[in-house]
């Protein structure tokens, strides 16, 4: 039963992430991806992380996919969308490079036994008092990240917020709008403003 | 309920939704396409990291979130790095009016 369903999500989900890679228009090809991310936090869920797929849906269809379609918005093409692909000699490059990955990695994991071997998960009490450490983080999830996000891991944490307080300040002023693009545009020598 | 699922099956999806990002990194040639085929890839790396550690041991004296963690910075990782591609796609545009990778060519002499 719940294998049947894994299959089919699964199959939804590569369905839509060939659709993100092959769809004509980028508007579509946004909105297939939205829906791959959200069948990735149904894989979350099914691997009992159910913390990881809020953040899921958080932070990847509420704000990356929003951002994205605001980037396809600003930047669509006059001439439309036929030139989002490319030519067929590349596209055959694109499908045997990508197809070699594949075989690759599943010949990697079909033939490595420790990882084949792991067919069902470690076992973890539901009771919430008689439990391990690790069974206590399934079971609630939410409180142990927080306080490991201040104890164990509160350099990378810090490290984190520092990294997108600069991604956020570089963001906005790369994206500023600026009349000096327009004139260097015009084939006129760039001016140090 | 859910633990007849292998592990193989998580990996397996995860192989073939990275080679699917990786096709649409080499095949696009719109900038915004190519960052939505970074983003399939790095959400198969996530799908590893957590059926890695649900299914694994974790190793001693690391506490008992390691992989949700790893997943945890790369989403905030990927968050700001799409915020600044947003960004310099943006920029690209506004200069030469086109969002095609293989137009920004004024570096190749």
């Amino acid at each position: 039963m719940i294998q049947a369903l894994f299959i089919a999500l699964s199959a939804f989900g590569l369905l839509m992430a060939l659709g993100t890679v092959f769809a004509r228009n980028l508007v579509n090809a946004a909105l297939f991806l939205v829906a791959f991310f959200f069948v990735v936090a149904c894989q979350f869920v099914l691997l009992e992380a159910e913390f990881m797929a809020a953040i899921q849906v958080l932070i990847y269809i509420g704000a990356v996919a929003v951002l994205l379609m605001f980037g396809i918005m600003l930047t669509r093409n006059i001439q439309g969308d036929e030139t989002t692909i490319v030519s067929r000699q590349w596209r055959l490059l694109g499908i045997g490079v990508a197809g070699s990955v594949l075989i690759v990695l599943f010949l990697g994991i079909n033939g490595f036994k420790p990882w084949t071997d792991l067919g069902i998960r470690p076992e973890f009490p539901v009771t919430a008092e008689t439990t391990t450490e690790r069974g206590q983080a399934i079971i609630a999830m939410t409180p142990t990240v927080g306080r490991e996000m201040m104890t164990r891991y509160v350099v990378p944490f810090e490290l984190a917020g520092l990294l997108l307080t600069a991604a956020l300040v570089g963001a906005v002023v790369l994206a500023q709008y600026d009349n000096t693009d327009e004139k260097t545009a015009s084939a006129e020598p760039p001016q140090v403003s | 309920m859910s633990q007849q699922i292998p592990l193989t099956w998580f990996l397996y999806f995860a192989a073939a939704s990275f080679a699917i990002g990786l096709m649409g990194v080499l095949m696009r040639r719109n900038a915004i396409g190519v960052l939505m085929a970074i983003e399939i890839m790095l959400n198969a790396a996530n799908i590893n990291f957590i059926a890695f550690w649900r299914y694994g041991d974790v190793p001693q004296g690391e506490g008992p979130l390691t992989g949700v963690m790893m997943a945890l910075f790369v989403i905030t990782i990927a968050a700001a790095e799409v915020a600044v591609g947003v960004g310099l796609i943006l920029l690209c545009y506004r200069r030469w009016r086109v969002a095609d990778v293989d137009e920004f060519d004024t570096l190749s002499g």
